[in-house]
């Protein structure tokens, strides 16, 4: 029956969406100064993030101090923290034409589809007449945008990812911070020789796994080469292709991540980390408040440090470029795009960055300074300062720049390839075959 | 034969739960049917592509055979340990004298537990960093080489998922049984043991015949229940590593839901109620011919 009742949901898509697809005409999506009085309302922010993190407080604060001048306005924050979940229940939304006034998404295929639609309110007009576009770090708003260079989403954090290792459990394998990424392999049998985890990975989530096909690629090729991969104009069969696919069956050869990684999830990978089991640990700035405070558990405070993405010899792209993720942005809704929407937009934006600086986290705007929280570690303050020095091009994660089908088979794919269940040679003409049967059907 | 205003009533009563019965099942199964001609994601038009989807499912889809022939080792495993061991079960409680309540509540509990408590409790069972249950007890009794990251491990996953999902109803389909085993007349297996038979030929000559038709229907509960199985092993490990333990239906909801591909994903769900369909008619077919012989 239950196949029955997936059956119906199917369905029940169709039907909205086909109801849907009889009424309401979008409005203009470039047009980002409507004009008439304001009227408050009820609206609604589909949202993936935690659900007591700082955006989703700052802005609910916001959202009452509006309400004031406003009655009869309110903010209702739908938030769905879990990505995969998140992702399913945006895409069902809009295929039933049922998206709220404010959602959030990656620059994805998808979305792209959504914007080519006029679904997607204009961000660069949208910033600009809201004169808070200059405002903004130019690599938080590239982040955002799509292939062809427009914005349709707004970014509101901005976090840098670093590799975070235990200098105490790397001296003891007598191994040093790796100077290139052809170092890593080596690396971690030496650790496992020393008894030591390498690398404590969450591999439920699978996006983890999925950061380390692009660092290869990004240093031989640049950011150009996931750009035509997922077109189908490049393939893992090239040389940056087949540098990531060796390389990532070599650290699955060296034992680089945790036994049954794959079913290990998001705090059992940080607890590893933190009890100083394991040596390394890949995650970004918003893991900060855990790893550079007095949080951290005392054992290996002392002995916690990072290291930015690794070079490799005739890297392209410069030490000081990486991942530097603006986090999932918010577009605004162009069929519902109204006064008050425009308006309250409007109220937040200018007053957001400021109050996001207080929490300790970095601001995707640069007119604000991040206040260092009371308990942060030295620690805190370096990982900060590492904003300051960036270059211009920015390492993008796999799975915003992916088709969903593709992003899907990789990523069960490398777990596969990095378990030592397929070769590198299955891999490959897996995903090149992959790619060629769904790309197409995405960027037409 | 009822007067011709009582079939009248009778066909005003029975006539809304069948209405209810269209709109729920049979439309979306039809509306299935439908959109498996369409190449779809959601927000672009719908597209026409007549048996395309069929063709793909059928000649060129990898993980759709992968998916189906672990759906069917999933099945196997379920119904080994429900029926198998529901009957076994069921059998050691008609000879107890005491106590019987107190096994029936303990083999019945797991039913009432929510699937998501299951799927995490399982995780932790078999995980191996830091090392779970089922690993210490294979350490504890000396068989260490055996110890593995269960879960990880593409050759002892899709058993890894289906042992739950056997383990959790195991108990309703012995209180079942239990119940039927309880009917079979008493004077039948006196006389039969009177006569010199064995508990072996009690139980094939006696007891099993009579429980004929409580079995084929459990047989049938069971089997379009593991073939519908679909979050354990989606809570479990998302059907990975790699395909090892996708099934049908978590190939489908990932096809529909991730993918975005409306189209194909019903071809999927087409092949589902047929599946189902024909496993029905073959339980019934085989179990009848069983019993005519």
């Amino acid at each position: 029956m239950k196949k029955l009742f997936r059956a119906a949901a199917v369905a029940a898509v169709t039907a909205l969406a086909l109801t849907a697809c009889g009424g309401g005409g979008s409005s203009d999506p470039s047009n980002v100064s409507p004009t008439g009085e304001i009227k408050a309302r009820e609206i609604s922010w589909l949202l993936s993030r935690p659900a007591d993190g700082a955006v989703i407080n700052i802005m609910k604060k916001l959202a009452d101090e509006y309400a004031k001048d406003h009655p009869g306005f309110e903010l209702k924050l739908i938030t769905t923290p879990d990505r995969p979940s998140y992702i399913q229940k945006l895409e069902t939304l809009a295929a039933a034409n049922k998206l709220p006034e404010l959602f959030d998404t990656d620059a994805t295929p998808f979305a792209q589809q959504l914007a080519k639609q006029g679904k997607m309110v204009d961000a660069e007009k949208l910033l600009k007449s809201l004169d808070v576009y200059d405002d903004y770090r130019p690599s938080a708003l590239d982040y955002q945008r799509f292939d062809d260079g427009s914005l349709n989403m707004i970014p509101f954090q901005f976090e840098l990812e670093f590799v975070w290792y235990n200098k105490a459990l790397l001296q003891k394998a007598g191994v040093s911070v790796p100077k290139s990424l052809d170092d890593i392999p080596a690396m971690c049998t030496a650790l496992r020789d020393a008894g030591i985890t390498p690398i404590a990975i969450d591999g439920q989530d699978q996006w983890p796994l999925e950061r380390y096909v692009a660092y290869q690629p990004f240093r031989e090729a640049g950011p150009d080469f996931i750009q035509k991969l997922k077109k189908g104009e490049a393939k893992f069969s090239d040389p940056a292709g087949q540098k990531t696919v060796e390389w990532l069956a070599a650290l699955g050869k060296a034992k680089c991540f945790q036994d049954g990684f794959s079913s290990q999830g998001y705090s059992d990978a940080q607890n590893q980390f933190t009890s100083g089991q394991a040596a390394m640990y890949n995650i970004g700035t918003w893991e900060l408040p855990s790893l550079a405070t007095d949080k951290l558990n005392p054992a290996v405070r002392e002995d916690i440090d990072f290291f930015t993405l690794p070079t490799t010899a005739g890297s392209v792209t410069a030490a000081n470029e990486f991942v530097s993720p603006s986090g999932i942005g918010m577009a605004v809704n162009s069929k519902t795009y109204d006064p008050l929407v425009s308006d309250f937009l409007k109220f937040a934006l200018k007053r957001y960055p400021a109050e996001y600086a207080a929490t300790g986290a970095l601001s995707p705007t640069t007119n604000v300074e991040t206040a260092l929280p009371a308990n942060a570690a030295p620690l805190y303050k370096k990982a900060l300062e590492k904003a300051n020095d960036l270059g211009g091009k920015q390492a993008m994660p796999w799975d915003t720049q992916l088709d969903p089908t593709t992003n899907g088979r990789l990523q069960q794919e490398l777990v596969l390839l990095v378990q030592g269940n397929i070769t590198p040679e299955q891999f490959t003409s897996t995903m090149d075959s992959t790619i060629a049967q769904n790309a197409p059907k995405f960027f037409k | 034969m009822l007067p011709n205003r009582s079939r009248l009533s009778v066909l005003v009563f029975l006539l809304p739960p069948l209405l209810l019965y269209c709109v729920a099942v049979l439309f979306p199964i039809v509306q299935s049917l439908f959109l498996s001609f369409f190449s779809w994601n959601g927000i672009s038009d719908m597209e026409f592509v007549g048996l395309a989807n069929y063709v793909r499912m059928l000649t060129a889809d990898d993980i759709f055979w992968r998916s189906f022939f672990n759906a069917l080792g999933y099945l196997a495993i379920c119904l080994v340990l429900q029926l198998g061991g529901a009957l076994l079960v069921a059998s050691l409680l008609t000879s107890m004298r005491r106590g019987r309540e107190l096994i029936k509540t303990l083999y019945l509990l797991p039913a009432v537990i929510s699937t998501v408590a299951i799927a995490f409790l399982f995780v932790r069972i078999y995980s191996i960093e830091p090392v779970g249950l089922l690993n210490q007890l294979l350490h504890w009794i000396g068989l260490g080489a055996l110890e593995r990251p269960w879960l990880s491990d593409i050759n002892t996953v899709l058993t890894a998922v289906s042992a739950p999902e056997g383990w959790r109803f195991t108990g309703l389909y012995m209180l079942i049984i239990y119940a039927a085993l309880l009917s079979v007349p008493q004077e039948l297996e006196e006389a039969a043991r009177l006569d010199g038979a064995s508990r072996w030929q009690l139980f094939t000559k006696i007891r099993f015949p009579h429980i004929m038709p409580v079995w084929i229907t459990t047989t049938i509960m069971a089997t379009t229940y593991g073939l519908r199985g679909f979050d354990i092993p989606y809570l479990m490990t998302n059907g990975g590593p790699g395909q090892s333990s996708e099934l049908l239906t978590t190939y489908m909801y990932k096809t529909a839901f991730s993918s975005t591909d409306f189209g194909y994903a019903s071809t999927i769900a087409v092949f589902i109620v047929v599946e189902c369909l024909v496993a029905v008619g073959l339980i019934l077919f085989l179990l009848k011919r069983k019993a005519d012989a």
